[in-house]
């Protein structure tokens, strides 16, 4: 079956499959790879994600609560957990923009704020199956998951210094939300939930403009065009649902609220919803 | 409830609140350029399909040009995948696996290739350097070593879904683009099988045409159905703060690649020239 396909002397020697001899580039090629159905790989993980800044920053009085409702949601849902990093990244941020460190370098070195939020929850969660989850172990999550585990995952993406130049802005561009935002895509998850410090989103920031009106749904299309200066969640996230196989919708719940998250993970709507139609005019419809 | 709401325990710094997505966000800091960590180092990828498949008459050859190079450049050499990849994404594919476990499913090839070279180039100083070895690249290149590395990015199961099909975009021409952009890289060149960048795919069409200089922009304009590189190093190219060009030079033909070395013309360039 595996054919080896010699062109001669010298030349190119191919396996023969559908890709070979084609450019990865072509569009023809692209587009025919886009015809399969995509696996849910763990469908029934829900991925909640706790803000660095909005949630974790305010510490106990925040975080317990919110904790408390996650173990007791897990006797019900499968949940796999991401923390963010909040305001030591910003200041790691600017040390490194102050000593000349490119893009690459920021992303490298912004993780361990997560790290250290990381191990926080881990050890609040501990005797309750929290464990930390490293993204070399994460072929294991089948295993933990039907132990009862709850995994605790930094939302960095592993992009390091490979992180895409942004430009003028130079801070990454992939940042916690977009991390766990692809743990979902990638398992196919049940939900995506980002648990802030806000109902969800707002016509304009709601801690400065009191005039702010709260958003329940929108489309991920209309958030790119509507483009706001203040978006609660990273807009990594909104660019790449547009095209994403599986996790086409999320949630924006406010975890000062702690009560909300199971109703999100019952699938209610409680804060924001997102979500990315493949075809515009059906969704405005059919509604969310 | 607001008089109840925990609060922040914040830092202050002159990043402006609230998103870090904003464009102005640098705007009212005083933050100076980016520095260029490696400033002396060229990033030479060797094409996986486009040249290490052709085996012993392309690679030899090759080798002993860039041990020769290396004695007066310090050279890190970056590694593409191939027919193994291609053949590997086809079965993924055909099984529904989505973009991120392609992507680490494409990772191993290029490793092949980046453990055979070494093999190749040990005797010349070829180093294979893991991504956790990234830091040491400093000690390797000041010992007159040769590193040679994986050429795709270490994305894995984060790579983003790609806007067309499921094949990732971001592979090894990427890879190491982003890797050569980190660095501030003094060159980046792609040694591939074939002068350049033509019109259409040479292989399958005579009257493609040899494209000697383009700009990013332009290729993005011409937005052609095929193309010898990696579409997102164009969007890279023009958000670069230090490699705001590369060369494609034709690997098959001795010489050339010192040349490209040397700063000399003669592939195709790509190029995102800054605003005067």
């Amino acid at each position: 079956m595996n054919e080896l396909i010699k062109e001669g002397e010298g030349r190119r020697t191919h396996i023969k499959s559908p890709l070979m001899r084609e450019s990865l580039m072509d569009r023809k090629v692209l587009a025919a790879s886009d015809a399969q159905e995509v696996l849910p790989i763990l469908p029934d993980v829900h991925v909640v994600h706790i803000g660095g800044a909005s949630i974790l920053d305010r510490g106990k009085a925040a975080l317990v609560p919110l904790l408390d409702e996650v173990v007791r949601c897990r006797q019900t849902y499968k949940i796999l957990l991401g923390v963010g990093g909040g305001a030591r990244m910003r200041h790691t941020y600017h040390i490194a923009l102050d000593l000349g460190i490119p893009t690459g370098g920021l992303a490298m070195v912004a993780g361990a704020v997560n790290e250290q939020n990381r191990f926080m929850v881990q050890a609040l969660l501990a005797k309750h199956g929290g464990v930390v989850l490293h993204k070399d172990h994460y072929v294991v999550l089948p295993l933990w998951m039907a132990a009862g585990m709850i995994p605790i995952l930094s939302g960095m993406p592993p992009y390091h210094y490979w992180e895409p130049p942004t430009g003028d802005r130079r801070v990454p561009h992939y940042r916690e939300d977009f991390g766990l935002f692809m743990v979902s895509e990638v398992l196919g998850a049940a939900s995506m939930i980002y648990v802030k410090d806000e109902d969800g989103l707002y016509t304009a920031d709601p801690k400065t403009n009191p005039d702010a009106t709260f958003i329940p749904h929108i489309t991920a299309q209309e958030l790119l065009t509507r483009n706001p200066p203040e978006l609660i969640i990273d807009r990594s996230v909104i660019e790449s649902m547009v095209f994403a196989r599986n996790t086409r919708r999320i949630q924006i719940i406010n975890g000062l609220k702690p009560e909300l998250l199971g109703r999100a993970l019952a699938g209610e709507p409680v804060g924001t919803v997102v979500t990315a139609p493949r075809d515009t005019t059906k969704e405005a419809a059919d509604g969310c | 409830m607001a008089a109840e709401t925990p609060a922040r325990k914040t830092i202050p710094t002159p990043l402006r609140d609230g998103t870090l997505d904003a464009a102005t966000l640098l705007e009212a800091s005083q933050y100076g350029s980016p520095i260029r960590v490696l400033p002396e180092v060229n990033v030479v990828k060797v094409g996986g399909q486009s040249f290490f498949d052709r085996g012993r008459s392309a690679v030899w050859p090759l080798v002993e040009e860039l041990a020769r190079c290396a004695q007066s450049h310090q050279i890190i050499l970056g590694m593409g995948g191939g027919t193994r990849s291609r053949h590997a994404y086809s079965i993924g594919l055909e099984l529904g696996l989505p973009t991120g476990i392609l992507a680490a499913i494409g990772a191993s090839t290029a490793l092949q290739n980046a453990h055979m070279m070494q093999m190749l180039m040990a005797k010349h100083g070829g180093i294979l350097v893991s991504f956790e070895e990234f830091e040491k690249l400093p000690m390797y290149l000041r010992n007159g070593g040769i590193p040679i590395m994986v050429g795709m990015p270490p994305f894995h199961h984060w790579e983003r879904p790609p806007e067309m099909g499921r094949i990732p975009a971001n592979r090894t021409d990427a890879g190491v683009f982003l890797m050569a952009e980190f660095l501030g890289a003094r060159s980046m060149i792609y040694v591939k099988d074939e002068d350049g960048l033509y019109t259409d795919d040479p292989k399958k069409n005579p009257d493609a045409t040899f494209i000697p200089r383009i700009t990013a922009q332009e290729l993005l304009d011409m937005d052609p159905n095929d193309l010898v590189i990696e579409r997102v190093v164009l969007g890279y190219l023009q958000k670069a703060h230090h490699v705001r060009s590369v060369q494609i030079v034709n690997g098959l033909k001795p010489g050339l690649l010192t040349r490209a070395l040397a700063g000399e013309h003669v592939g195709t360039i790509i190029e995102a020239p800054l605003d005067p």
